[in-house]
């Protein structure tokens, strides 16, 4: 069983980013986009990082570029058609929002 | 409405919904509005369980009056869970204990979950909605 | 098959919708069976034929209703979300609902969540 998790919220102005990672699973995989894309910079993202690997953490490349937010190498750019098929290669989505 | 047909890639222990509630109760309609989808999805015979995260878990402490805030207090329905067969409540342990509440709660067979065990548990379900 | 079935929560004049029609879009040019997508809480406002959304912003609505036209898209709002909403939806020939969405019920989420593959919510 794999969960796709969509981050939409920064984390610096909701607990959203805390509660998914408290039940992030191994083979999961994180979307940022939208706000979620601040969390880049938030220090719950060290722990995250930590997990690539057994945990993929993808940001939507047109979302961060908007912010101006510098992509780091650990974290995948994707665009939200990769959502799509993301989708259907994990077992169920849960949005955090 | 045609009927509803029972979908193929559910296993047998899967539950069809898991229902993630994480507001609190009184200032926002995330609840309410959470708890209608649950009670509908019981009554076509769909299996659902709520998950109570973060301020969610305030939707489930005892000695709370929404009356007098003038509210329809939807909690009270939640007594109504066994009548309508939904019996996977959740709560996350961490949530209440950073939130100091004791599992004082205003309704029977709250299970209390770590971290770890909420996640598996939600695992178990097909589909997932957050309110 | 791949088949989706969408929920939205957010309305029209929420920069949010736009990440959600992209990726409604995004999966319709995919290829997958987009079986529906539910407007719930706020997300019903997209029906409200009053909304008039500047002409040099984003047009949400409009999105949809070209989804829905391109793709047979079907949009269902929920009913008691928008009568909350002062979307009146007992006429038969209701000039506040847009044409493009179809008044339904909670029961049409039941439906659309236990035929689909995959259910997101946005």
């Amino acid at each position: 069983m794999s969960t796709l998790h969509l981050i939409r919220q920064s984390a610096f102005a909701s607990n959203d980013f805390a509660q998914c990672l408290s039940v992030l699973d191994h083979r999961d995989s994180v979307v940022l986009m939208d706000d979620g894309c601040y969390n880049l910079k938030h220090s719950l993202m060290d722990s995250l990082i930590k997990r690539v690997g057994s945990v993929n953490i993808n940001i939507i490349a047109s979302h961060a570029q908007a912010r101006a937010i510098e992509i780091i190498t650990a974290v995948n750019t994707i665009e939200i058609s990769d959502v799509v098929e993301l989708t259907f290669t994990h077992n169920k989505v849960i949005t955090w929002q | 409405m045609t009927s509803i047909e029972q979908n193929s890639s559910a296993s047998p222990q899967e539950s069809v919904l898991a229902i993630i509630n994480s507001k609190a109760p009184f200032s926002s309609s995330h609840g309410k509005d959470a708890l209608d989808v649950a009670l509908i999805f019981a009554a076509f015979e769909q299996k659902v369980s709520l998950f109570f995260q973060g301020d969610g878990v305030y939707q489930l402490m005892d000695k709370q009056d929404g009356s007098l805030l003038g509210i329809k207090d939807y909690l009270k329905t939640f007594s109504a869970f066994e009548f309508y067969d939904i019996e996977d409540i959740y709560v996350c342990q961490p949530s209440l204990a950073s939130r100091q509440l004791d599992e004082d709660f205003h309704i029977d067979d709250v299970q209390v979950l770590s971290s770890i065990e909420f996640g598996l548990a939600l695992n178990r379900h097909q589909h997932v909605l957050r309110f | 098959m791949k088949t989706l079935a969408v929920v939205i929560t957010t309305p029209p004049y929420s920069h949010l919708t736009i990440t959600a029609l992209t990726y409604v879009e995004a999966a319709l040019v995919a290829g997958i069976n987009v079986i529906g997508v539910f407007f719930y809480q706020d997300g019903v406002m997209h029906a409200n034929e009053n909304i008039s959304i500047a002409s040099d912003e984003y047009q949400a609505i409009e999105h949809w209703q070209r989804l829905q036209k391109q793709y047979q898209l079907p949009l269902h709002i929920c009913i008691t979300a928008a009568e909350k909403r002062g979307i009146a939806c007992d006429a038969i020939d209701n000039d506040k609902i847009n044409k493009a969405f179809t008044v339904s019920g909670l029961g049409e989420l039941v439906e659309l969540t236990t035929k689909a593959s995959r259910l997101v919510q946005f």
